[in-house]
Formats: C-alpha cells, structure tokens, sequence
C-alpha cells in the first residue's frame, strides 16, 4: 500500500490483472508496463516508445485505456488491470481479436495490443462507435505496417460482432 | 530510458501534500497529477525529484461542480471527464472543444486540468482558453490559499506563478456572457500533436459591434498569450472581413519572438497566428450572430 | 536431378488450387494477437544482465579520457566496457565502400551524435541506466561538419582520421551517349531536389541477448534480426571468429523495414558478455536510442537532374546527378541504397541512355542505412518531377505523356540503360485501370472548378518500378561482391502425413508462414491445418537471407515447391516400387499418387509416408527412408557487373500507377490527401490480403515519407528530432482511404509467376504525392522541389509566389 509518509525501497502493491489477485514490493520508479512485464512476465504488453506517443503499451486501468509506459506500477494499487491476455477467454478469442484476424488488421502484430485495448474501451462507453470515434481511438497510436485502413476495417467489424452478440 | 531513483508517497489529504512538502527541500520534489507530462520527463530523465508526491489519493480534487459564477473544476479533474461532462458541453463547449483537441483518448483519461495549468507548455490548450474565459486558479500552500487570474498564472515556458510549496486545487470559470460567440482553433502536423499554433476567442455582438473581445493564441511565443491591443481594437467595431484582418495582422505583429524550432520557424509562426486568430474571429462572429438573432 | 518449379498456378499438382491465389486466416495471427509469440525482450534467460549504452552528446571530438570508476562500484553493476574494450576483441566494423568502419565503442574520437563510448551489464536496465549517470568522459570537441557540399570542400573537417578525404566515391556511370542525345534533344528539363534523411523506425526497436563464452568463444546471440544468416556472418567477421562459432536465434520481430541495425549495441552486449564471463547480456534499444542512433536512417540527398526529350515529347535522356550524405561511416551500408536504383534507373519508360554523377560522402551524422525501398524512392521522386515538369511545358497531360513514353508491353524482357532487365509487364494496361478507378477526366473536372475558386486543389500522377527478388551485384559499384542470394526450406512429412516446413527467418509480418502453409496445402492437398511452419537458427536451418529487397516472397515458394518437388520425386520411387512399376507411370495430382492405367491402385501421401517411415525394407536400398527434402533457391541467369555497374540483377520489376488528389490549404500549407487511387502489377498475387497490406502500409509509409517525416539536424550536426513528438510517423489521421485494383501479369522468370512485392507503394508513393502538390501549386507558378512537403515548407514557397506575383502587379 502507498503510505502516507515517503518510503525508501520498495513499495507493497496490491492488484488485480485479469482477475487475478497479485501481490509484489516494486520499486518506486518502476512503471506499470515494466512491471507487468517483468514482475508478472505479462508480456503480451509491448512496449514502442517510453514517452506516451505510440500507444503500443495501452492497458485498462479500470476500464480506461492508459498507457502503461505512463503510469507508475504502484498507482495501480488497489486497481483493475487488463491486459491482452485478459482478452481471450475460455479457450475463446475475443470479438476484436477475431475481428483483426478476419480483415488482416495487423502484419508484424508488435503495436497490435495497444489498438485493442484502447478498442475495448471504446466498445464498453459506446458499443455502436461512428466511423469517426473510431478513427479518435485508433488516432491515439502509431502501427508502421498496416497503414491503418485495416485496422478501421477490423475495428467495425468487430463493433459489430459485438453488438450483434449483445442482442 | 527508465526514471533515475525516487521515493515516493501517495497522500490522502491535502494537507497531507502541504505537510510533506513542509518537510522536504521544494527543489526536490515534484507533484504528479496524470503524469502524462510528468512520466516521459522522469523516463528520460530530464526531471530527477528526490521525491514523488502523488495527488492521485488526495480526496476532493477531481469534480466538476456549477455554481453560480460558472463551473469550478477540480485540479485532479483528468480531461476525459470534462470531455464526459454534459455541464462542460452545454455551458462552456469551448473548454469542450479544446479539450479533445489534447493528444488522445489514453492521454485525456490519465492527464488532467490542473496537470495541464501547471505544466504551462507553450503549446498547451488549456492556457489560452484559460486566458480568453477569465478563469481564475486557486493555490493552497501552508501559508493559505490565494486565487489567481489566469491573466497572471502564466509567466513562460513551463513556469506559472505557483511558488514551489503551493498546490493548484481548482479552476473557476465564469460563466460565458449570454449571446457570446466562441471560436477554437489549431494547426498541429498530426491530429493529437500538440499544436505548432493555435488560436482561441469569444466575443458578443450588440447593435452590430463587437463587445468584450478576447483573443489568445497558443505556441506561438513563450506562453500562452492575450492579445489586448487588438482586442481594444475589434471592440466596438463592426466584424467585418477587413476589420478582423486588420485585428488579426495586429495580433500577429504583436508577438514579440516567436518559437522556432524543427517544425516551424519564427515568421511561419507569427504568420499562423495571424491566420488563426482572423479565422477564429470569423467563426466567434458567425456564432455570435447566431446566438443574436436566436435570442 | 533438375528440380521443375511450377511456373505458373496451373502447373501446381492441384485440380484448383484451393487456398494459393487467395488470402486466408494467417497461421501467425492467432499467436500474435494473444501475446503469446516470443519476441526478444519478452525472453529471460537464467543469470541475464541488462545493458545500457553511454553515447557521445558531442558530433565531432577527441576523447580525452573515460572514467569508469564510480559505475563500476555502483550496486549491481557487473562490467562497464569502452573501447579499450572493442579494440581488444572486435575488429573495426565491415562497411560499404570498405574501409569506411569504426569500432562499436569509440576509441580516440568520436564522430556523430549517439556514438557508443561506453556501455554497462548491471542487475537491471534501471540499474545500468544509473551507472551511465556516473562515466565521466572528457572530450575536446572539434569542428562537426553536418553538410556535405562543406564536408567535400578540402579544407573540411575529417570525419574518419583513417581517411584522407570526406568522399566515400565519387564516380560517373554513363551508359550509351548521353552527351549526343542532349546535344540533339528538342527540350531539355533541369532541376534541383533535396530528399531529407528519413527512417524506418519499425514498432520494436532491436534488441538482443548475447552469450558469449570467453573460454569456447562460442557466441549466441537472440535477436530481432531480419537476416540471422547474414547478421552470424557479419558478427563472425567483427569478431575474427569462424562463422560456425557464431549462431543467431531470431525471434519473431515487430517490423523492420530495414531498420532493425542493431549491429553496434549488438557486439556491445557481446563484449558485455565476454566481460563477465560468458553470462547472456540482454541490450533492447530504447526509442529515445533508436531515433538518436538505431538503424535505418536514410536517404539524406541531394540532386540535380536533367531530362532530354525529341520534339514528339519521347524522352531521349536522363541524368541525375546525386550528393548522397551518409553519414559518419558506411558501417550501415547506406552505400548500397545509392546503388539499387541502377536496377531500374530509367523507371518504367524507354528512355534509351542515362548517366548517374554519383558522390558518396561522409558527414558527423548518424551513419545511414536501409529503408524500405533501399534508394529508388527518391530516385523516382525526382524522375517523376521530372516528367511532370517536362509534360507541363509541353502542355500535355501526364498521364498521356507517360503513356507514350511507357515500355510496350510486346518489348519484355526489356534491358534498361544501366543493365538490369524487366522481366515483363503491361504499363499501359496498368494506366488504363487506375485512370478508370480514379474516374480521372472527373477529377481533373472537379480540380478546375476548385481552381476558379482559388483553391490549391491538385491531381498527381505517377508512375514507377519495384524492383524484386535483389542480388547481390545490383550493388557491385559501391563494392558489394558477389551474386546469389541463397532461400532455403525443409519440407517434412511425419508418419501420419502431417507437414513441416523449417525455415532459417523468423516472423516479420508480411505472412511469409501463412504462404508457406497455402504452398504446401495446394501442392499436397493437405488443409492448412496439416501444416506447421517452424524456424531454426542459423546453425541448423538451411541456407537463408530472410526478408529484404523484395524477394522473400518469390524465393521462398522457390524453395518450398523446390523441397515438394523432390518429396514427390522420391514418393514416386517409393510408390512405384510398391506397385510394382515404374516411376514414370506414377501420376501425382490432388494428394495422391496414382498408377497411370490403373484406376483404383492409389496412395495418399500420408499412407506413402506412413510406408517410408514405418517400413524402410520394403524401399529400395538406395533411397533416403525420410519422406523429408531440402530445397534451396536462388535467381537464375544473374549476371556479374561490367565496369559500368551494368548487371542482370533484381529478377523481377513489378509496375504501379497511382492518382493523388491533394488540397493545398494555402494559408496554412497543410495538405490533405482527398483520394489515394493506385493500380499495380505484381505478377500473380500469390496472397492477395497480403499483397493488399504491404500496399497499403507502404502507401502510409510513403505519405509518411512525403509529407511528415525527416531526422532534423543543425547546422553543427546536432540531431533534434529524438523523440515521437518530432519525428512524426503517419497516424490513422494522415492516412486515406486507398482504392486500388490489380493487373496480373506473370513473371516468366519466377514461381508461379509471382514478383517481389514487399516493398511496394513506398516507390511510388512519395512521387505521387509530390506531383499532386506540385500540380495544386502550378497555378502560382511555384513548385516544391524538397521532401517532405511541410506545412512551413509549402507556406513559404505559396507566400513568396503571391508576393512575386503582387510585385509584379505592382511593376505593371
Ligand atoms: C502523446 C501525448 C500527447 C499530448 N498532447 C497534448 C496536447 O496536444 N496538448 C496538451 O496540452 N497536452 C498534451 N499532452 C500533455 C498532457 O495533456 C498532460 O496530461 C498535461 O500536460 C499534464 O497533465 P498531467 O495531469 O498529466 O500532469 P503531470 O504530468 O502529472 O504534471 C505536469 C506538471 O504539473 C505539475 N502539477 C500537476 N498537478 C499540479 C497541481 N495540482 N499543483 C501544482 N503542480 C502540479 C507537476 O508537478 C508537473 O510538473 C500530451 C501528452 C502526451 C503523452
């Protein structure tokens, strides 16, 4: 837990990633994409850049979109985590994965995290997006393969897998 | 490119912050808000603080409350929830406009109000818009609080007024003048990118002339600038096209040194401005006029 | 025993190829999405240390001394190497031209920004980043040369002490009478262009984990490496070692573009690891690295051209004259970019001599080295201005007069003037189909109402050639030796019939696993399913390049419908002798083997090698028992270069067309792109949705190119672009829509018809976009004649036309 008072050396760190509870000591200036990474060996978490511009390390801190690079580890105590591992579930790809499989919305794949879960969110506020909340989701990130119109074409697609799973 | 070494604490309370900021040398230690402007220094290591004050924890910061001046915001407030704010849309939908002007969803949910207003980047939204609203911001330290104009917050890159041991709390902003006109406007190389130039204004219009202008620009010069000369010009004039251009050409002579840097020179700078200003002019008329003949 | 590779899709052993010629679920993408492909900074190894590298703030200094004390004694800290370090156990870096390499870690002198002087192995990359803080070096500074015209002056500043001299080469390529074909020309067309330095900058920046043993010497090395072959090699070489020291594991990397390098933080993990004893040292280039010194810097040129037309508008002559800045040395091989555009010099048009005034030379900047394209981007940027500047004074339209100057499609194989040969293509049919997408009299209708509004509304049209499948001696006059570029594939058949492919390159992104799978499903008509695509290391795969110069593609369904052919061939024994007849009477079709004349006497491959692998008595004694084959590929018919640099060299020329409509927002200079319409011919589309993603992603990259992207230097050469807020890479923001149609004409020189096609849209992208702008900015009587086209660029180029025009308005 963050005390009230400085604290030298580690810092006790309670949360929760993917629904799994993990406890861990980190140090202070560890950030939260490292930490996933190295502490939990979560490494679905890419990392592009370390200044917040490429959107490669997204993950949901409560259900917001944040870039992990941009966030301290010891401020998601007591927080939600989600992360692409967290996407497939049971043995099942989540709507938006299958939908990047179906319109080839990723090539070398390394950014391709950071576009679903900044998705994820998007579906969870607005499960019918235009094309233009869309395009300000993805707008956030950089992929250097696609050129993006893949990556719109498999955002709306998998919009409507998922509202037509939800009705 | 990871932080050099801090300690770190996260208190509840306000007066949790001021006290650990009473104990510590105020050169040592940063305040973080969002990070989002904060983490990529540390990561870089261009801010080394001995100490990392979080005010993630502290209670009472992130709000957005009408009263009945106008809206109060809460330094904590991130700009995702003043993009989310019905109250933010309906009464003041130029705070609304620039906000989702800043970087990128993930960027908004994390960064905040009072983030923003603190950093003071020459090419940040929020000053400029803080400028043409009047607003005012409110500072607590463990000599008290005090309330500054926007107006006076500012002073030049990355620097405002607040002195090392004092906290920003809140924004007010007035409430808009009935009938106002609002304009907001930016050129920036990519959507999101923090903007080479950008310029902001609100006006009204009785009896076909222009009353109350306010006219700043963003990235243009050290700070966020006010434009009063020109403002005092446009004021009691007709919004004609050749009265803005006029308006606008003074607004941009007025710059003294602009930026320069890899993206834009000094004159392509001055030029912006001059272009930003005359077209948001333009559009706070139109909307005045609107919200004229609408009453 | 001569291998046949199908030709073309109908001589694939299929009734109807089912998945080949078609996209289909990539094998890759499911691994990918799910985090669960191993990339290289996602692997721990036991005892790991993390490095970090100390690099020179300074572009040009002696190094008076490098005090490593205090890191050394930092809590976790393990070793700390400078280039006493490098000068003991590695040899100067190889380069192009040679002679033009330095140590990984500067010894004496340091000559660009982001020069390694020193590096750390410590418990963690925080930690090592710590002990940087704590090296103090002294520099004495000297004067930084960061211009190459100023670099070539004899009094300049050296930037090698090695080197008596700034330029790298200096030399004329004249190929057929360039000088009678501008003394007879009816107009001649001159011009200067500048293409600022650009850069891959893939998503993953390199990294890799190195082990190297100080008592064996053998040295491992894990990376995100596009070309482990070739990357063991050059590791051999730097380190005096026998290649077959040195293995390379690559690991499935997040893009490359040619921008992986890597090499110099590489070998300084490998010092690292000698250092301390043999533990594995991991290094993973950081952004703020990458942008500062990683790979794939490129392109920082200057040009003067010149085009020669008869009086019918055909051109008769081109020279282009290029100052090719490249950097501190030519350790990066950018060398290599200045040579490739002899593969298709005079692009798609019959202009019959050219010549090429070609100076390397080297400044206090970051080395560069390949991107995307590897050169002829900017070569055809500037031809195609060319044909647009000569069309526009012609008063013709530029699609009409590049069609008349277009290859015929009866001509192929067509030799250019600077030796390479286009093995086929139909450049008019090309045209038609992308003036027919872009509904093109409609737009140029709609440009001329804009006009009479004043807006700055343009339409480009541009034309160019993707050369494919690279060798070797394309690059013969910047001193690269040698022809043949070797692709292997080991096809394995296991004894319940399901196939493995090995393979010696790891995942990039351009699907190459998920063609191989359509390869070996079609040939034995297996599902995808049955097919399982694997990659060795360099010590175990076969022969391999991996990606790069547009080839894999093509060279890999050489080597796998190579290693299908002889699994066939040797089934064929095998079923023969079980049927008790000949070879030759063993039919092969839809994944069975069938007696000629016997209908009913059939084996499936499975059950042939079930057979094989259960029962070798039954085979005959001098056939190997596993149903498993190796084939390696390589371009026949390459030939080696006359002293002119004249060659047979990249196989195949794919052919695109493409119409941009740009406005120009003239008080601001930005651009927005309003159409993307493109027509292109890569052969037979082995993979269409892939072909269509590297379409569009290099069209992105070539807008990038155009509009956006540039490593900034000052005039002291110091880098200001070192972060993703300055160097600007396209977002979904700058990317259009893109319309494309395909026209199909096969290669006869290749597999199944297909040409190199990876590449793509990034040749001729950047030449369409400018052609565009230059047509918006026509009416004003200006032109951009610098890459990219900011918004600051244009504004100013807009503002002095107007204030020329209203000067002269004023003189009336
Ligand atoms: C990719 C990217 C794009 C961006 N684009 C834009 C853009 O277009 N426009 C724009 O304006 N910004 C942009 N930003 C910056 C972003 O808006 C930041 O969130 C904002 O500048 C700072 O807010 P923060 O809450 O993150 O503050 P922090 O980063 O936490 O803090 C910033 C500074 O303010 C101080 N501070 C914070 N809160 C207080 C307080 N209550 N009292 C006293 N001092 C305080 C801190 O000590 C620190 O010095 C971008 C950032 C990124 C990463």
């Amino acid at each position: 837990m963050a005390s009230e008072s400085p604290q030298q050396g580690g810092i006790r760190l309670k949360v929760r990633v993917n629904g799994e509870h993990h406890e861990s000591v980190v140090d202070p200036r560890m950030n939260l994409a490292d930490y996933l990474r190295e502490e939990l060996r979560l490494t679905a978490t890419h990392v592009g850049c370390e200044h917040g511009v490429c959107g490669i390390c997204n993950v949901l801190v409560d259900g917001q979109a944040v870039r992990s690079c941009l966030m301290l580890a010891v401020q998601v105590d007591g927080k939600e985590v989600r992360t692409v591992e967290g996407l497939a579930e049971g043995g099942k790809l989540h709507p938006i994965q299958e939908a990047f499989i179906e319109e080839h919305g990723l090539q070398c794949g390394f950014c391709t995290g950071g576009f679903m879960m900044a998705l994820c969110e998007l579906f969870d506020r607005n499960p019918s997006p235009s094309e233009a909340e869309i395009k300000e989701v993805v707008g956030g990130q950089i992929c250097r393969c696609t050129g993006y119109n893949a990556i719109l074409r498999s955002a709306q697609n998998a919009a409507a897998k998922m509202s037509a799973s939800r009705s | 490119m990871k932080p050099a070494p801090f300690e770190y604490v996260a208190p509840s309370t306000i007066s949790g912050v001021l006290e650990i900021l009473g104990q510590n040398d105020p050169d040592e230690v940063k305040l973080m808000a969002g990070g989002q402007s904060l983490m990529p220094l540390l990561n870089m290591r261009l801010s080394r603080p001995a100490l990392v004050i979080d005010l993630g924890k502290v209670a009472d910061l992130d709000f957005i409350r009408e009263t009945d001046e106008g809206v109060v915001i809460g330094a904590m407030t991130s700009k995702r929830a003043v993009e989310d704010s019905e109250l933010i849309l309906r009464e003041h939908p130029l705070l609304w406009e620039s906000t989702v002007a800043i970087g990128h969803p993930p960027i908004r949910n994390r960064g905040t109000v009072g983030g923003s207003m603190a950093q003071a980047d020459p090419a940040s939204e929020y000053p400029a818009v803080a400028l043409v609203l009047g607003a005012e911001l409110v500072a607590v330290s463990a000599r008290g609080e005090r309330t500054i104009p926007a107006d006076d917050f500012f002073v030049t890159f990355l620097t405002t007024c607040l002195e090392p041991d004092e906290v920003l709390t809140e924004i007010r902003i007035p409430r808009l003048a009935p009938r106002s006109g609002w304009a907001f406007q930016e050129v920036a190389r990519r959507h999101g990118d923090f903007a080479i130039v950008g310029a902001t204004a609100t006006l009204r219009l009785e009896a076909g002339v222009v009353v109350d202008p306010r006219i700043a620009v963003f990235g243009v010069a050290d700070r966020a600038l006010r434009f009063s000369a020109a403002e005092s010009l446009l004021t009691g004039q007709a919004a004609s096209d050749e009265m803005i251009d006029e308006v606008a050409s003074q607004a941009a002579a007025a710059v003294e040194d602009p930026l320069e840097d890899a993206h834009a020179s000094a004159d392509y700078r001055r030029h912006l401005a001059g272009v930003l200003v005359g077209r948001v002019l333009r559009e706070a008329a139109v909307r005045a006029a609107e919200a004229s003949t609408g009453a | 025993m001569a291998i046949e590779i199908p030709k073309s899709l109908d001589q694939l052993p299929t009734t109807r190829p089912r998945y080949v010629g078609r996209g289909i679920r990539r094998v890759e993408d499911v691994g990918l999405l799910t985090g669960r492909v191993e990339f290289v900074d996602d692997v721990v190894l036991p005892r790991m240390l993390h490095c970090a590298i100390l690099r020179s703030p300074l572009p040009h200094a002696r190094i008076t001394g490098v005090d490593t004390q205090a890191a050394e004694a930092l809590e976790g800290v393990t070793a700390v190497v400078t280039g006493e370090d490098a000068r003991r156990w590695s040899l100067p870096a190889q380069s192009s031209p040679e002679g033009w390499g330095t140590h990984c870690i500067a010894g004496d002198k340091v000559h660009y920004v982001g020069e390694p002087v020193a590096a750390v192995a410590a418990s963690s990359r925080r930690v090592a980043e710590d002990a940087l803080e704590l090296i103090e070096v002294d520099y004495e500074p000297f004067e930084a040369v960061a211009d190459p015209f100023e670099a070539m002056k004899p009094e300049s500043p050296r930037v090698l002490d090695a080197q008596e001299t700034n330029v790298m080469l200096d030399r004329v390529f004249t190929w057929g009478d360039v000088d009678g074909a501008f003394a007879d020309a009816a107009h001649v067309f001159q011009e200067k262009f500048r293409w600022n330095r650009l850069g891959a900058n893939p998503t993953e920046t390199f990294g890799c984990i190195s082990e190297w043993d100080p008592m064996s010497l053998d040295l491992t090395i894990h990376g995100s490496i596009q070309s482990p072959g070739m990357f063991g090699l050059g590791r051999a070489a730097t380190f005096g070692l026998p290649s077959n020291k040195v293995n390379i594991i690559s690991h499935p990397h997040g893009g490359s573009f040619g921008g992986k390098g890597g090499t110099r933080g590489c070998d300084i993990s490998c010092l690292l690891s000698r250092k301390v004893g043999g533990r594995p040292v991991k290094w993973i280039e950081d952004r703020g690295e990458y942008l500062l010194s990683g790979g794939g810097q490129a392109w920082d040129r200057h040009y003067e051209v010149a085009l020669a037309l008869d009086a019918q508008g055909i051109v008769t002559g081109l020279k282009v004259g290029l100052v090719d800045d490249l950097g501190a040395t030519g350790e990066a091989y950018g060398a290599i970019s200045a040579a490739k555009p002899l593969a298709a010099f005079t692009g798609p048009y019959t202009i019959p001599v050219a010549q090429y005034d070609l100076k390397l030379v080297a400044t206090n900047k970051l080395p560069c080295g390949p991107y995307r394209g590897m050169g002829p981007p900017p070569h055809f940027f500037v031809l195609e201005q060319m044909m647009d500047i000569a069309a526009r004074s012609l008063g013709e339209d530029p699609a009409e007069f590049r069609r008349k100057n277009f290859i015929p499609a009866d001509q192929f194989p067509y030799t250019i003037p600077s030796g390479n040969e286009y093995d086929s293509g139909n450049y008019g049919e090309v045209l038609d189909q992308v003036l027919a997408l872009s509904d093109y009299s409609a737009m140029r209708a709609a440009q001329a109402e804009a006009r009479a509004e004043g807006r700055l509304v343009g339409v480009g049209v541009a034309s160019a050639i993707e050369p494919g499948v690279f060798d070797w001696n394309a690059y013969a006059i910047v001193g690269m030796p040698g022809t043949g570029v070797p692709e292997g594939a080991t096809v394995n058949i296991d004894i319940l019939g399901n196939a493995t492919v090995r393979v010696g390159f790891s995942l990039e992104g351009q699907g190459q696993y998920t063609l191989i799978t359509q390869l070996v499903a079609d040939y034995f008509g297996y599902e995808p399913e049955d097919v399982r695509v694997v990659q060795l290391d360099t010590q175990s795969a076969p022969p391999s390049f991996g990606p790069g110069g547009s080839r894999l593609g093509v060279a890999i369904t050489g080597a796998v419908l190579g290693a299908c052919e002889r699994i066939r061939e040797k089934m064929a024994r095998v079923v023969a002798v079980l049927m008790q007849s000949e070879a030759e009477n063993i039919e092969f079709m839809d994944g069975k083997f069938m007696l000629k004349g016997a209908p009913g006497a059939e084996m499936t491959v499975a059950e042939v090698a079930g057979t094989m692998l259960a029962r070798s008595d039954l085979l005959p004694p001098d056939i190997d028992p596993r149903p498993e084959a190796t084939h390696v590929w390589t371009a026949a018919g390459r030939t080696p270069a006359d002293e002119q640099g004249r060659a047979k060299s990249y196989l195949t020329a794919a052919h695109a067309v493409h119409i941009v409509q740009v406005e120009i927002d003239a008080e601001t200079g930005m651009v927005e792109i309003q159409r993307y319409c493109l027509a292109d011919d890569c052969g037979t589309r082995l993979n269409p949705d892939t072909v269509e993603g590297q379409t569009e992603g290099s069209v992105v990259q070539g807008i990038g190119a155009a509009l956006l992207e540039e490593y900034v230097y000052d005039e002291g050469a110091q880098p200001l672009t070192t972060s993703f807020m300055d160097y600007l890479m396209p977002t979904v923001f700058d990317a259009p829509k893109i319309e494309m149609v395909a026209v199909v004409t096969p290669s006869p020189f290749t597999p199944l018809g297909a040409k190199g096609c990876g590449e793509g849209a990034i040749h001729t992208t950047p030449a369409a976009v400018m052609c565009a702008i230059n047509d918006a900015l026509a009416p004003l009587g200006t032109s951009a004649r610098e890459v990219p086209a900011s918004p600051m660029r244009l504004w100013k180029l807009i503002s002095e036309a107007r204030n020329r025009a209203s000067d002269e308005s004023n003189d009336d």
